[in-house]
């Protein structure tokens, strides 16, 4: 196949994916499976504070006593920096409940965080500086939060 | 009142050589009294052109496109309830959930979109935009202008015909195949939906925000997502590349007018097929400083053997004390191997079952 005829095929591939909205980085409709459900309660073990998206490992306990950590997908982290959250607002050992939906590949122990939440149902993060939306730069009482070292 | 309106009273005035309001957009009721309040005017660099520098975001709740029998001017009251529909979501979505709650359903949670059925995550990691674009004074129900209809235009046959053979060229091969077939935006090549462009357009998700830095002879844009960065030649007599060199962004040429920088864009990269757009693409993009907050950004598409007509629109830069950060992409980028071990796994699990059912 020629590098032309390569270029085409892989264009196509891209129509089909143009066409739709955007609803995310990623397209998590081909990562995870919807056949497989899951719900993990446990405690924070380790957090990846990387683009595109962080991931939280949480150590949970399995039915016959043993443990195992699953990540969980987030979103990306300089939205919530912005905000002046950092990695370091969510604990080790903070205990968290998970909904979402196990990869496609089953060998992985890993899931989106379709919600994330403390063990009393509160949002992990709150999306507020103080109107409750998101900052945008254009409220003049909105002052940049620096995290910590920067 | 926020920055973006006070930037434009301030500039009106200027325009029209009244007093502004107030003494600029950090100023509040309690502190500068008008009468020690100067008119903007605009920055200029050390050679005297527009300052375009700083750091920007087009973030907003205005779509690209407009809703049918709409017009292009929101009344404002409509923008009040569209921007406090908005706080509600935000603040719906914040709320509690019940910490016993199960498993979502087997099969999907029936949510839409290109996240697929399995939903995305929670809110609080979304930053999209709270307000209506507004534009010369007046809200905008579109970011689109051009045609008045506010709608991107239909495709011609040759562009139809072309997408047609670029499906059949794929044909036996599947999406999760290799993974030079997935999405550039998954490859962390760039930014998704159109953000770095040209046209650069708000992805209406999260991180629209840009840094540009000026030369006389160049404007750097530096956009964070992907931490793409493009840089427009400026000068005159400026030529494009050969047609065959191709990248990603394309070939940006800028030259002022009056006050304007205008930038055309051509030699794109094959696979940044903007909306279905082919080699012959051209993106015009005009940068005007209209406040000290705002830069006007206009966009034209020109391939007219895509696109039935020409077509484009108006997007408002607000100026954003916000710090930009590195959007390292290919440090955790997991995702691309999780799509990809995922239909492999799929694959070796309908093996072993078909291979079970034979013994």
């Amino acid at each position: 196949m020629t590098r032309t005829n390569l270029l085409m095929l892989f264009a196509g591939a891209l129509i089909t994916a143009a066409t739709v909205p955007v609803g995310g980085h990623h397209a998590f409709g081909a990562e995870f499976d919807p056949d497989a459900p899951i719900r993990l309660q446990g405690k924070v073990v380790k957090l990846e504070w990387v683009n595109p998206h962080a991931w939280i490992h949480i150590e949970v306990d399995k039915p016959d006593g043993a443990k195992e950590v699953w990540m969980v997908e987030g979103g990306t982290p300089n939205t919530l920096l912005r905000r002046g959250l950092t990695r370091d607002t969510l604990k080790h050992g903070t205990e968290l409940v998970v909904d979402g939906y196990q990869t496609k590949d089953h060998s992985l122990k890993r899931a989106n965080g379709r919600d994330v939440t403390f063990t009393d149902g509160r949002k992990m993060f709150m999306g507020s500086s103080g109107t409750g939306a998101p900052r945008d730069g254009r409220d003049p009482t909105e002052k940049p939060v620096k995290p910590p070292g920067v | 009142m926020t920055r973006i309106i006070l930037g434009i009273a301030v500039a009106a005035c200027a325009a029209l050589g009244a007093p502004p309001l107030l003494a600029g957009p950090e100023a509040t009721a309690d502190q500068a009294p008008a009468s020690i309040a100067k008119p903007w005017t605009l920055p200029r660099t050390a050679d005297g052109k527009p300052d375009l520098q700083g750091s920007w975001t087009n973030a907003t709740l205005t779509p690209l496109e407009r809703a049918e029998n709409t017009p292009l001017s929101l009344p404002k009251d409509e923008v009040e309830r569209r921007e406090q529909a908005f706080r509600e979501r935000v603040s719906r979505l914040a709320e509690d959930s019940d910490p016993d709650r199960p498993a979502p359903p087997k099969g999907g949670d029936g949510s839409t979109g290109a996240a697929g059925n399995v939903g995305g995550y929670n809110n609080f990691w979304i930053d999209p935009g709270d307000r209506i674009a507004v534009v010369n004074g007046e809200y905008r129900s579109s970011l689109l202008t051009v045609p008045a209809s506010g709608r991107v235009p239909a495709t011609t046959p040759e562009a139809r015909q072309r997408a047609a053979q670029r499906l059949a060229a794929r044909k036996g091969m599947g999406q999760y195949d290799h993974p030079e077939l997935r999405p550039l935006a998954e490859r962390c090549l760039m930014s998704f939906g159109s953000n770095a462009g040209p046209p650069m357009l708000p992805n209406y998700f999260y991180n629209n925000n840009y840094q540009f830095v000026q030369t006389p002879d160049a404007l750097m844009i530096l956009v964070e997502m992907v931490h793409d960065v493009r840089v427009v030649r400026i000068g005159e007599n400026l030529h494009h590349s050969p047609a065959h060199i191709r990248s990603w962004m394309g070939d940006s040429i800028g030259r002022w007018e009056g006050d304007t920088l205008v930038v055309e864009t051509t030699n794109f990269h094959p696979l940044q097929n903007f909306r279905g757009a082919s080699e012959h693409l051209k993106v015009i993009e005009r940068f005007t400083r209209t406040g000290p907050e705002t830069i006007l950004y206009k966009f034209e598409i020109d391939d007219p053997t895509t696109f039935v007509e020409k077509w484009g629109g108006e997007v408002p830069f607000n100026r954003t004390e916000d710090l930009i950060y590195e959007y390292a992409c290919h440090e955790g980028n997991y995702a691309l191997a999780n799509v990809l071990s995922g239909e492999r796994n799929r694959e070796k699990r309908e093996a072993d079952k078909k291979k079970s059912q034979q013994n």
